[in-house]
């Protein structure tokens, strides 16, 4: 009989037994598996954050509370509307070292067609931006008309479609691509649509603190790219002195910062990633030390009808690799059916940009926790099956009787 | 004879999961100002196809004919398969990923009614095969 359907049989014969070894392995699977893709859409997150955001310096009103408002409506996409006077766009341009300002006016619609969520709108300034413009072209070529509109990916609403924001039609023109931070609940638009929005939110008698007269100069935020050569730390200090009631904040302090929580959540997903291994390794190595006690008999038998001790040994590790191998497979799918559907709902517990990596790097991190599953396994038996392969038929057979 | 089936005891579990959780834990948005959105439909949608699962689930645990608990745990499955298209396909639901119902309630029926599904099927399977080998 050969070794591998003998293997298969041994385990078949223990049902009980071969379910509690798939069941402790699955755990490992699953632990390494789970935790690799949130820590990997984690910093995927972060580096899309970091290429969509472009800009050196963000100019906000000082009433958006500093960076902690603006920075939650990035990361999280809590609307957000605050405002501070046109002027300071001319002021920021005039700064020595500012390569290109972009203004962006932000908008909460009171709520969407379908139910009563609020949807932030962002207009922007197709001539000067450099920060939604580049994302917009990659799903939408053509200029931006009026009345036209343009939804992040988490927005279900599909080109064409009209979208109602305080009784003014939209349409949708393009969808945008993941980018795995707040940015993607926005519904976005060009400064001529703003200004048509805002009008008709004051018609409804919703103030959002700024006229529809002065809407032109009226602005939400300012991107400011710096000249190369510059000290982005001096020129953001110019920026701060030459405007008024606002806030210039760097985006590499904000970065930081969520590059911080991301470091602090990683080294809980591997302390909790390495307590699970720990413990499953010590149980996985008891359990197979106790089962090569209680099979020593049935190894004699096998010895005594000529098994030589590596075709012992060799079907000891065979057992352990296929019950790894099927808790591996069982650990990857219950960790795809736990992280993947609920992408969303890890999104927004965490409050940190999360972006899915791409299937490729998946099925890799797949395999390599299938694979390391399989050896951590193997290893946890090698001890049991060297003890077992050493088996003296006769003693343990006399011990027997 | 009347034998113990596991696939339909999974199931029974899961359909107890449906029925309660469309409507508490894993229901969909609540409403600030009281009014249901399609959402709160869908939920008591799934409510619905919750309850008839736990119906068929326990017909498929004390019937003893095997056919019978066959055609039973089969139509079970196919009441769940109905399930995993109710939220989001059959009745829309809120415009916002982020929101409760497209975060939470729909991936969650989703799962449980593909995995009762699955558990129904296969335990269908299998009451099928005995109950034919026996005549």
């Amino acid at each position: 009989m050969k070794r591998g359907s003998l293997a298969i049989k041994n385990l078949l014969r223990k049902p009980g037994r071969t379910a509690a070894l798939v069941i402790l392995t699955a755990l490992l699977a699953l632990s390494v598996f789970g935790g690799s893709v949130v820590v990997g859409s984690l910093r995927q997150g972060l580096n899309s954050l970091e290429s969509r955001l472009g800009a050196d310096i963000i100019v906000v009103p000082s009433s958006a509370q500093s960076k902690a408002s603006f920075q939650n409506m990035l990361l999280q996409g809590t609307i957000g509307a605050f405002y501070m006077d046109g002027e300071n766009l001319d002021r920021v341009r005039e700064v020595e070292g500012v390569e290109t300002a972009a203004p962006q006016v932000f908008l909460a619609s009171l709520k969407a067609d379908c139910c009563s969520v609020k949807i932030q709108v962002i207009g922007f300034d197709p001539e000067t931006d450099f920060f939604v413009r580049p994302w917009i072209e990659q799903s939408h070529t053509r200029e931006l008309g009026d009345l036209d509109v343009v939804v992040g990916c988490k927005v279900e609403a599909e080109v064409g479609e009209i979208l109602r924001i305080y009784d003014e039609r939209c349409k949708v023109v393009g969808r945008l691509a993941p980018t795995g931070t707040g940015l993607d609940t926005a519904v976005y638009c060009n400064l001529s649509t703003m200004k048509t929005l805002l009008a008709a939110a004051e018609e409804k008698g919703v103030s959002h603190k700024v006229s529809s007269d002065e809407s032109d100069d009226q602005i939400s935020a300012i991107y400011v790219k710096v000249k190369d050569g510059y000290d982005i730390d001096q020129v953001n200090s110019k920026i701060q002195g030459h405007t008024r009631k606002c806030s210039a904040v760097r985006t590499k302090s904000m970065l930081t910062d969520v590059s911080d929580s991301l470091s602090a959540i990683s080294g809980t997903v591997a302390t909790l990633i390495g307590a699970v291994w720990l413990l499953a390794l010590v149980i996985l190595v008891v359990a197979f030390v106790m089962i090569a006690n209680e099979r020593k008999r049935e190894f004699a038998v096998l010895r005594l009808l000529g098994t030589s001790r590596s075709m012992l040994g060799g079907m000891v590790l065979k057992e352990s690799a296929l019950c790894s191998l099927a808790g591996g497979i069982l650990g990857v799918l219950t960790a795809s059916m736990l992280v993947f559907p609920f992408t969303t709902l890890i999104e927004t517990s965490l409050g940190l940009p999360y972006l899915r990596p791409s299937a490729g790097t998946i099925l890799g991190l797949a395999l390599a926790s299938l694979a390391a599953t399989v050896l951590v396994g193997s290893l946890a038996s090698s001890w049991a099956s060297f003890r077992l392969s050493r088996v003296d038929p006769g003693t343990v057979l006399r011990e027997g009787n | 004879m009347k034998q113990f089936s596991p696939g339909a005891a999974a199931a029974l579990l899961l359909s107890c999961v449906i029925a309660v959780g469309s409507v508490s834990f894993l229901g969909p948005c609540v409403h600030v100002d009281g009014s249901f959105g399609s959402c709160h439909w869908a939920g008591q949608a799934m409510l619905g196809i919750g309850l008839l699962l736990v119906i068929l689930s326990v017909a498929g645990l004390l019937v003893k004919d095997g056919r019978v608990r066959a055609g039973i745990l089969f139509a079970a499955a196919a009441a769940a398969v109905l399930g995993i298209f109710v939220p989001g396909t059959l009745i829309n639901l809120c415009g916002m990923a982020t929101m409760r119902c497209r975060a939470v309630m729909r991936p969650a029926m989703m799962l449980l009614c593909a995995l009762t599904a699955l558990s129904c099927l296969l335990s269908g399977i299998a009451a099928y095969r005995k109950a034919g080998s026996k005549t």
